[in-house]
Parts: C-alpha cells; sequence; structure tokens
C-alpha cells in the first residue's frame, strides 16, 4: 500500500533514487572510474578494460549461482575449493583423452556432482548451509591433493584448451561471452520463470513456501546443482588461463563471490536481491583491484578496500530499509 | 494472587530449565562417548598414540581453538557470529611482537595485543549490535581488512622476535611441572571461567535469552544491544589470547598465521551441539568438538595417514555428526 503511493505524493526524486540500490552503486562505479582515470589515464586503454572483463567474468559466473543460493536463503563456502578441484579434473581428462571437449565435460559435470551433494546435505541431513559447506569445503582442499599433489600442466600443449580463457570471439574475450551467457540466462530465469519467482518465495519464507505446494527442498537442492555446475564452469576457465590445473587455486575465491553478490544488494537473509545488482558489484569489485594496481598502490589494499565497501554497503541497504519501512 | 503468579512461572522456568540441562546432558554425553571411543581406537591402532608425552601435546594444540571456540560459542548463543577471529589471532602478534623489539617487556606487548583485540572487538559488535548490520557481513568484512592490514604493515613477511624473551616463549611452549602445557591450563582457566559465567551468572542467562528470541528478550528488559556488543568483545578477546599463544608457538608475527583458523573453530563450535540460530547449546560441548577435531587429526597423523586425509575426514565428521544431532532433535 504505501510502497505504491509513497512515490506519487511527496517523495523527492532524490530519495527516490537513493533508495533504488543499483542505481546507487552504479553511480559509487561511474564515480570510481571517473576518479581512477584522472589518476591515471591508461584506465580507459581497451587492454586494461579487457583485462577487467575478463577476471569479472570469473566471478560473475559464480556470483550468479551464489545470488540464486543467496536468495534461497542458502550459502555456499565451497566453491573456491570446488573451483580448484573442478580445474585439476579437467586438465587431467583432457590430458588423458587428448579431447578438449570431455575435459570441459569432466569439470563442470565434477563442480555439478560437487553441487548435488552440498545440495543433498543441506535438504536431507538439514545440515545448516553454512556449515555443511564449510565441511565440505575441507573434504574438497583436502581430496584435491590426495588426487593430485601438483599442478597438472596442459601435457599435449592442446591449444583448444588455453583458447577457452585468452580466445576471442570477435572483439571480445571468450571468457566475457561466457559470463554474459550465463548471466543472461540466469537472468531471465530469475525475472521472467516461475522456478526463479519460486526462489524468491522460498527464500523469503519457507514454510509459506511449503504451505502453498511448493517444494522447497527440490527446489534448493537444484539452485545448490546450478551454483556447482557454474563452479565447473569457472574453474574450467581458470585452469585454462593457467594453462594448468592447480590445486591450491581458488583459495578464498568464496568470500570474493560471496562479497560481489552482498554489495549487489543481494540479502544474506533471503528472498532479496538481482543479478543485475551482482553484476555492479563484482564490477565495482574489480574496478577498485584494478584501480589499486593502476594508481601503484599497494596491492594489499586489495583486501581492506572490499572490506570496507561490503560493510559500508551492507549499512546503506540497512539504512534504506529502514527508511522504506517507516 | 501476583505470588503464585511469580511461584508458578519460577516453577515453570525451572522446569523448562531442567528440561533443558537434561538435553544438553545428553547430547553432551553423546559427545563425551565419541571421544572415548575415538581416544580408544587410537590407542588400540597406534603404541604411541596414548603417552603422556602425545595426550599433553594434543591438549596444547587443542587449548588454541578451544579459547577461540569459547568466545565464538558464547556469541553464536547470543545469536551471532564472528569470522574475523582467524584474522585477529593473527593480527595480534604483530604489537606484540613489535613492541617487545622495541625493547618493551612481555607484558606491555601482551597489553599491546590485547587492546588491539579489544578494538576489533569494539568495532565488530558497535556495526553488528548497535548498528544491526548483519554480522556475518560486519566480520568477513574485518576478515578482509585485517588480513589486508597484516600484510599492509609487515610486507607479507614474518616479523621475527628479535629480543627473544623466555617469558615470551614459555606461555606458549611452556609446561607445568615438564607435563601439562601452559596454553592448555589457559584455555581450562577460561573454560570454567565462562561455564560458571553461562551457567550460574545472570549474565550468561541472558545471553542464552538473546540468542534465543531477542524481542522477548527485550520486552522482558534486557538491553540486547548491550549484552551482544559485549559477546563481540569476548570473542575478540578470547581470539587475542589464542592469537598471542600462536605467536609464542611460532617465535614471531607470522602473516598468514591464523589463516582458516575461523573455519576450524566454527566448525568445532557447531560440532560440540551450538546452534547457528542461537540460543542453544553449552560450552562444555564447545570444549568437547574441540577435542573431538584434535585427537582425531592427531590420531590420523599417527597413524602415518596424509595429512589431507584429516581434513577429509573431519569434513565428513562435522556433516555427520551435525547431520545426527538435526535428525536427533526432528524426532523429539
Amino acid at each position: 500500500m504505501s510502497e505504491i503511493t509513497q512515490p506519487v505524493t511527496s517523495t523527492p526524486p532524490v530519495r527516490r533514487l537513493a533508495e533504488n540500490s543499483p542505481i546507487v552503486l552504479f553511480g559509487l562505479l561511474v564515480i570510481l572510474c571517473i576518479a581512477i582515470s584522472i589518476g591515471s589515464p591508461q584506465f580507459y586503454s581497451v587492454e586494461n578494460i579487457i583485462a577487467i572483463l575478463r577476471q569479472c567474468s570469473l566471478v560473475l559466473i559464480i556470483g550468479a549461482g551464489m545470488t540464486m543460493l543467496l536468495i534461497a536463503a542458502e550459502v555456499d563456502l565451497s566453491v573456491g575449493a570446488s573451483l580448484a578441484f573442478a580445474g585439476v579434473v579437467a586438465m587431467d581428462v583432457t590430458n588423458q583423452t587428448s579431447n578438449v571437449w570431455l575435459g570441459v565435460g569432466a569439470g563442470i559435470l565434477f563442480g555439478g556432482f560437487v553441487g548435488l551433494v552440498n545440495g543433498l546435505i543441506v535438504t536431507r541431513l538439514k545440515v545448516n548451509s553454512l556449515i555443511a559447506t564449510i565441511a565440505t569445503m575441507m573434504i574438497l582442499q583436502g581430496s584435491v591433493f590426495l588426487y593430485s599433489r601438483q599442478a597438472i600442466q596442459n601435457h599435449n600443449q592442446l591449444p583448444a584448451f588455453t583458447a577457452l580463457s585468452t580466445g576471442y570471439l570477435g572483439p571480445v574475450p571468450v571468457p566475457v561471452v561466457i559470463a554474459a551467457i550465463v548471466f543472461a540466462g540466469t537472468f531471465v530465469v530469475l525475472r521472467h520463470t516461475v522456478f526463479g519467482r519460486y526462489i524468491y518465495a522460498v527464500g523469503a519464507n519457507r514454510q509459506a513456501a511449503r504451505l502453498s505446494g511448493l517444494k522447497p527442498e527440490r527446489l534448493t537442492l537444484l539452485v545448490f546443482v546450478i551454483t556447482g555446475l557454474l563452479t565447473g564452469l569457472s574453474g574450467l576457465i581458470l585452469a585454462s588461463l593457467m594453462n594448468a590445473g592447480q590445486p591450491t587455486a581458488g583459495r578464498g575465491f568464496e568470500l570474493t563471490v560471496i562479497a560481489a553478490v552482498i554489495l549487489g544488494g543481494t540479502s544474506l537473509s533471503g528472498g532479496r536481491g538481482t543479478l543485475l545488482g551482482t553484476l555492479l558489484g563484482v564490477v565495482t569489485l574489480q574496478v577498485i583491484n584494478n584501480g589499486i594496481i593502476i594508481l601503484g598502490w599497494d596491492q594489499e589494499l586489495q583486501m581492506v578496500v572490499p572490506g570496507v565497501v561490503i560493510v559500508l554497503a551492507a549499512y546503506l541497504d540497512l539504512v534504506r530499509r529502514r527508511a522504506g519501512a517507516r | 494472587m501476583p505470588q503464585s503468579a511469580s511461584v508458578s512461572t519460577f516453577r515453570d522456568t525451572n522446569s523448562a530449565r531442567d528440561l533443558l540441562v537434561s538435553l544438553f546432558r545428553r547430547n553432551e554425553t553423546v559427545l563425551l562417548l565419541c571421544l572415548v571411543v575415538l581416544i580408544a581406537y587410537f590407542s588400540f591402532a597406534s603404541g604411541s598414540f596414548f603417552t603422556v608425552r602425545n595426550i599433553t601435546n594434543v591438549l596444547g594444540q587443542a587449548s588454541l581453538a578451544m579459547i577461540a571456540g569459547i568466545g565464538v560459542g558464547v556469541l553464536i548463543i547470543a545469536g551471532e557470529i564472528d569470522v574475523s577471529i582467524g584474522s585477529l589471532a593473527g593480527a595480534v602478534a604483530i604489537p606484540l611482537v613489535v613492541i617487545m623489539n622495541h625493547g618493551g617487556s612481555l607484558e606491555l606487548g601482551i597489553a599491546g595485543a590485547l587492546a588491539l583485540a579489544l578494538l576489533v572487538g569494539a568495532i565488530n559488535g558497535y556495526l553488528a549490535a548497535y548498528l544491526g548490520i548483519n554480522s556475518l557481513i560486519v566480520t568477513l568484512g574485518s576478515m578482509f581488512v585485517i588480513r589486508g592490514g597484516i600484510y599492509l604493515y609487515t610486507g607479507q613477511k614474518a616479523i621475527p622476535d628479535k629480543q627473544g624473551l623466555e617469558s615470551f616463549y614459555q606461555i606458549g611452549n611452556g609446561r607445568l611441572f615438564g607435563t601439562v602445557p601452559y596454553p592448555a591450563l589457559v584455555a581450562l582457566a577460561l573454560l570454567i571461567g565462562f561455564m560458571y559465567l553461562m551457567r550460574h551468572r545472570p549474565f550468561g542467562r541472558k545471553i542464552y535469552a538473546v540468542g534465543g528470541n531477542p524481542e522477548v528478550a527485550r520486552l522482558a528488559g534486557f538491553n540486547v544491544k548491550r549484552i551482544k556488543f559485549l559477546c563481540f568483545i569476548i570473542s575478540a578477546l578470547l581470539a587475542g589470547i589464542a592469537g598471542i599463544l600462536l605467536s609464542s608457538r611460532l617465535g614471531s608475527a607470522v602473516h598468514v598465521a591464523g589463516l582458516g583458523f575461523e573455519f576450524q573453530v566454527v566448525a568445532a563450535v557447531v560440532l560440540g551441539g551450538v546452534s547457528l540460530a542461537g540460543g542453544v547449546g553449552s560450552l562444555f560441548g564447545v570444549a568437547l568438538g574441540v577435542l573431538i577435531l584434535s585427537f582425531l587429526s592427531n590420531g590420523l597423523g599417527m597413524l602415518n595417514l596424509a595429512t589431507e586425509w584429516q581434513l577429509v575426514t573431519t569434513g565428513a565428521i562435522i556433516i555427520a555428526a551435525v547431520g545426527f544431532d538435526e535428525m536427533k532433535r526432528r524426532r523429539q
């Protein structure tokens, strides 16, 4: 009721704008870009923009799944460990079979399998997803070393494998194309399909969703599998980027992804969030990272600044929601 | 009339408490049983497991996670969480070692370390309890900021302890009568103190009330924000103490110290029967959770299994234990 009448009556346009979280984030992004380019004109060079986009794509691919998970009021901390393992598996299968596509399939399926296991633990055993995925993170970190102690190199030097990350489709790098497809797909699913609306419903109020005939367990399981598949895909691209399956890759990557999603305005308590926000969150964090490098600041600030930004974003979100509730 | 009402509510809370206590007891009995079985198994499987030397070693190693676990346990019971403890445990070593390197005493260094912990706890607590930001986000943020701060200050290198005070070495590595490690004594003292606080002091009962249902606690006249704020301080100070002992064991301020410590501690706390939803759990359970994980990893090491197996089994046991616990809870 109040939501409908408020804009019509007397809310000043500036505040209405400030209450729209993607627009605030977009404004922040624009200011950041201007500030960085004043400090260093090479920010706008084609190479730099492509580098930023390539870095964004890895985070965005998993971030799309993580957004759905957080909207469904779950979380997955095992994505960093799964990312590394999927890359190792993809590289190994590619080496064994000399077939890049089999490697690609194995990497993605491995990620999906991890997602399935996570989902089953959360929905069947009813283990809180934070704990469940901390545990699977430990299991993956341990077992990836049991699988291979060293990085698995691209023995056959198949060019198709490296093309996954360094290739171009026209002027656009392949990972960016993949990320764009993933983004568009998940965007449509979340916004325009019944399944997407159900995810919001389950995350906002699980009990109400169940009473209206939804099957929250099945939906949650599916979202875990989707996140897993996307993690596998991202792990594959990372392995291609390094031209090797590196067991230690992806440490702490889960936190980067979650930070970007939260920065994009998705709520940890479920039921609220958009993929557009996640996209902006991912780009903002990567622009900050990039800016720190090309302005010649200490690289360690790459941890400090995002930490501050996440908390700040969460606080602004809170203030906005309280203003809205009033 | 008012008298009888108060008597009946007194009885109600009493019987409810009895019920809760007996429930906890059952949960802890299971954990204790697991621990005994675990120790018995490893004693049979490996000759060098059940020796005074090895058992005291494990207790020494477990004490760091136990000290931090007490703080995190209190905080999770209050319905909040702190994942910045690993970074903080690494960070407190910097003021400690730097103060000593500049000729300060060990006491002064410890004071500096605890002051840093207090500051971090106050910031976390202010943002989460008073401003109301989700504590997972707040402490995730401070985890980044603190670790980044460590890297900035140290340039990603360890700061060695140049003064080499004997007392600094002793607090982490010394043993009472040559057997019981000092960190284990610190952990035991803190455990007893905080168990007493949680079970027998009004403040402890308030923490359970706040975590169980903040709205009811508020209506009952408790200052929910202040109680939560204090729990963040407790968690940070205990992580600080763990960090001081860790740096004594490492003999320096190591920039990667405490990486992943938060996951280990949260896992042990939840294994000990503390619910992430808040209001449920006991510190005795937390202690058992920490001991189970510590003896497990030590025992697997004794069996000459690769260290990676320890991670895998630990993860699997956490899932099994928490899943079993949930199943039991749903049956009742």
